[in-house]
């Protein structure tokens, strides 16, 4: 890429039917160990037969702006790398878990095979040769749309411009760059 | 929100607040450790460098969805959607995404295998592929000479290599040939084709009003359906009408969710129809200019009234007022959508000939967003000689007891009685290829029995499955990923051709099916029969397009259409296949073959006093009992849990998480529970595919418990198929 974006993503519960693909789509593309999942299916449940009432919506890591796994790493293994997306610097990472506890969305794991911690990385190596990342290319119900927050022409844009988006626990102030679109708009 | 337990999904808001349980993938059991088969995050990392992309198809399920291959350093790095590809277009499932596990399964079939010891005993050694086709030619062979060619029954499922196998069984000269259709959609094609002459298709994208019965697009198979539906049902473009004993996601989903009765759905459209004609809501002109039988129907329907469908299916009179009301304003972009597996009750033709005859009531009929004939491109093939023609009859008698079922297809259930009983004459081999019987029929242990019948079994596979444990010689076939197969003609959303082409050598010591086809054919004398080689197979196929197999690879597809038309069939001069040449709102081809010629209404089984009707059905992380040991679907499914609804769980002191047993007539089955509101009192609910038994699938062996073990030998009266929806099984806690 050859200028500096603000990647985003936006997810439409409505539309998720928690298939899965998306799920085995990450743990194809970035070969996630056994055990372990970048994205995770959330299911809400209300009511009581015959009046019952499922939300489903996938998970991940936020990407937040304010990032508490970035601000707790004490090598700076976690760090807010190009086009704003948090990554990992496994050469630099210690092991020791303390970005696991810091992330309020649950969104990192330990990998006990090579001793490091990981998690979403937006699919930076399919992003840099212009593809989706793979949970977005696969959706069967495009569920998830992701692209540039700085680009006004862009659908991310567009949607988190109108107002009908909200963020996973915004009282943590982390300032997530996912998005999830509200239900009654 | 409605006291009939209807719920309107628009009346929901939002998420974030509200108090709830964030729950794992409901209704699963815990992960076993698996061995690493891709390739490991660092060797990922690294293969990264230089890609390249082949275009095929996928085939871990029969929805055949176009994939692009992406390859690294020789390996399989990643499937992804190939958005050419215009029945998936840029969508690949969770089963598509583990074709990456499907080929690097430490626990698939390697080399070909020879039983020592008895069988089932799970002994094999490893053979060559000489020794293992002389072995199976010769058990052929024998029992041919004794028994004749009938005495050995070929089944199969679909494949695109399986037109090889139907080559290699006509060639050979038995009448018995036994496909899926009866354990899944025979009765839905019948019902359908009585009434229209053909077997339609729903231009599901394009429709406005969609009434779905226990078709669950979105829990049970992720097909373009799925992804039309998605988006309009979200955009509001479609209402979604759903009926189902059980809130699955497609329930969640949907307009409005009706917890139907189980097995009144039939009473549902009756009543439905009794509205359209009452109240004169049905299309006048197209039932004037294209319908047979309409005074017949109308006089038919006049005891159905929806106060009386109300008491069968528990859905309030007005609310199916109101539904045939909205179904017929929305016409002809309207649609009772069919969905695919229909072996549920013994009447289920007479069911699925109800939801034909509604949709053609008020005009739905090959206009955008309705019900739409199939249109082809028409391939080209090789020519083979003459077949023998078998001069007896097949075994399950299917053109005296189902003669309006295809006969090549077979009656399984009633097939496999037959040759447990020798009647009308002995069956004693038995050819399977890409198909496990163990789990696709009812009640394993008749199953097995059929299995221990047999002089000879050989089974053609990419897995060790349940039934390969019961083989004498096992044949393993390449995966999709290692071969290429001959052209696939689709008909949705338009006609299109797709080439599946080898996206890696073969890892192994195995074989594309035509080869195993060849290899049996030239030591049984029937080579004439596969004269061809895939490369001149294809250009066959594609010498009436004018097109090579090279322009075909460039992106998978080949069309020379660029979306679906609509209305060659409304047309005064066109006659429809059926007997009066018309639509048959009342069905003359029925009535020919000694049938009612209009469906009529017997309620469902009553339950015995403290039973529970066991619901059988699929999740979309697996296709049938064929991928549970893929190690990403395995993860998100480990195993399978038995739904009850909360209250009769409470009534019999059962909580969530609970070991129970579970009896019906013909066995039982331990199996822990899954305690939920999405269910009606009266059924549980058995995710297909689980418990088997092959400890050669580490990961699937033992895990959960199969429904086949408890359901009970039913079949529709009219096409064969299995009535998988009629067992009643009494639960207690273990």
């Amino acid at each position: 890429m050859n200028r500096t974006h603000r990647l985003g993503m936006v997810i439409d519960p409505q539309r998720c039917i928690h298939c899965a693909a998306c799920v085995v789509a990450c743990k194809a593309e970035n070969a996630v160990p056994q055990g372990h999942s970048r994205n995770r299916l959330e299911e809400h449940e209300y009511g009581a037969y015959p009046s019952v009432r499922v939300v489903m919506a996938p998970s991940q890591c936020m990407q937040c702006d304010d990032a508490p796994c970035v601000r707790v790493c004490p090598t700076g293994a976690s760090y807010r790398g190009a086009n704003g997306v948090v990554l990992i610097n496994a050469d630099d990472c210690i092991g020791c878990r303390y970005c696991i506890e810091a992330c309020p969305y649950g969104a990192r794991y330990f990998d006990e095979e090579s001793g490091t911690v990981d998690k979403c990385t937006f699919c930076s190596q399919r992003v840099e040769q212009g593809l989706e990342p793979a949970c977005v290319a696969t959706c069967p119900t495009r569920t998830r749309v992701f692209g540039d927050l700085d680009d006004p022409s862009n659908t991310v844009a567009r949607l988190v411009a109108s107002g009908r988006v909200e963020v996973r626990l915004p009282d943590a102030g982390t300032k997530p760059k996912v998005y999830y679109l509200r239900g009654d708009v | 929100m409605s006291a009939t337990g209807s719920v309107d999904r628009r009346t929901f808001l939002t998420l974030t607040g509200a108090a709830a349980a964030v729950l794992s993938t409901a209704g699963c059991g815990r992960v076993r450790k698996f061995l690493r088969g891709a390739p490991s995050p660092s060797e990922q990392v690294a293969l990264r460098g230089s890609m390249t992309d082949v275009f095929s198809i996928c085939d871990n399920c029969v929805n055949k969805c176009g994939v692009i291959g992406r390859l690294a350093g020789g390996r399989l790095v990643k499937l992804d959607p190939n958005p050419h590809f215009p029945k998936s277009r840029s969508m690949l499932c969770a089963k598509g995404q583990a074709g990456v596990q499907t080929l690097y399964d430490p626990d698939r079939l390697k080399h070909p295998l020879i039983r020592v010891g008895e069988r089932g005993g799970g002994r094999w050694r490893k053979a060559s592929w000489e020794e293992a086709l002389d072995v199976t030619a010769a058990g052929l062979r024998k029992i041919r000479d004794q028994y004749g060619p009938q005495g050995v029954l070929f089944s199969s499922s679909e494949s695109f290599q399986e037109r090889f196998f139907r080559t290699f069984t006509q060639a050979f000269g038995s009448p018995n040939s036994v496909r899926h259709p009866s354990m899944c959609l025979s009765s839905g094609n019948i019902g359908f084709f009585v009434t229209y002459g053909t077997v339609p298709e729903f231009d599901i994208e394009h429709s406005e009003y969609v009434i779905a019965s226990g078709a669950n697009r979105f829990e049970s198979f992720i097909t373009p359906d799925t992804v039309d539906l998605a988006a309009n049902v979200r955009e509001g473009r479609t209402t979604l009408v759903y009926l189902d004993p059980r809130f699955t996601a497609t329930a969640a989903k949907a307009d409005q969710w009706l917890p139907i009765r189980p097995g009144t759905d039939l009473a549902f459209y009756l009543a439905l129809i009794h509205v359209i004609v009452t109240e004169r809501l049905y299309d006048r002109a197209f039932v004037a200019a294209y319908t047979h039988g309409f005074d017949e129907l109308a006089t038919h329907v006049e005891p159905f009234t929806p106060e009386w469908a109300a008491t069968e299916t528990e859905i309030p009179a007005e609310r199916i007022r109101a539904i045939a009301r909205d179904f017929a304003a929305h016409a002809p972009r309207a649609v009772i959508y069919r969905g695919r597996r229909s072996s549920w009750y013994t009447n289920d033709t007479e069911m699925r000939q109800t939801m034909a005859i509604a949709n053609a009531l008020v005009g739905n009929w090959d206009m955008k967003g309705g019900v739409v004939p199939n249109e082809q491109i028409g391939l080209g093939a090789p020519e083979p000689p003459e077949y023998p023609f078998p001069d007896v009859p097949r075994i399950d008698a299917i053109a005296e007891h189902h003669p309006l079922a295809n006969v090549d297809d077979g009656a399984y259930v009633e097939l496999r009685d037959a040759v447990i009983a020798d009647t009308p004459y002995p069956v004693r081999g038995w050819m399977i290829y890409k198909q496990n019987p163990m789990h696709i029929l009812p009640d394993r242990r008749r199953t097995e029995a059929m299995f221990r019948k047999m002089d000879f079994v050989a089974v053609i596979d990419i897995v060790p499955s349940d039934s390969a444990w019961f083989a004498d010689v096992i044949l393993p076939e390449s995966t999709y990923l290692e071969r290429t197969d001959p052209l696939e003609e689709f008909n949705s959303p338009y006609p299109f051709v797709g080439l599946r082409q080898q996206v890696v050598a073969p890892l192994f010591n195995t074989r594309p099916n035509l080869d195993i086809m060849q290899g049996l054919a030239s030591r049984l004398g029937l080579s004439a029969f596969f004269d061809f080689d895939i490369d001149t197979y294809i250009a066959a196929q594609l010498a009436p397009l004018g097109e090579t197999k090279s322009n075909l690879a460039k992106n998978g597809v080949w069309s020379n259409r660029s979306g679906r038309t609509y209305g060659a069939t409304r047309n005064a001069e066109y006659r429809f296949r059926t007997p009066s040449g018309k639509i048959e709102l009342t069905s003359e081809r029925l009535r020919r073959n000694g049938y009612d010629a209009l469906p009529q209404y017997t309620p469902p089984t009553k339950a015995p006093a403290g039973s529970l009707r066991l619901l059988p059905g699929k999740q979309a992380y697996f296709t049938h009992a064929a991928n549970q040991n893929n190690a990403w679907l395995h993860e998100l499914c480990p195993e399978n849990r038995l739904w009850m609804n909360r209250a009769s769980a409470a009534s019999r002191h059962i909580a969530d998480g609970d070991l129970v047993i579970v009896r019906s007539p013909i066995g039982e089955v331990r199996i822990t529970v899954w305690v939920t509101e999405r269910i009606r009192p009266d059924c549980v609910h058995l995710p297909h595919g689980f418990g088997q038994s092959s400890p050669a699938l580490r990961l699937a062996a033992g895990a959960g418990a199969s429904d086949q073990d408890l359901i009970e030998s039913h079949w529709d009266r009219i096409s064969g198929n299995a009535a998988l929806h009629d067992t009643f099984v009494t639960v207690e806690k273990a």
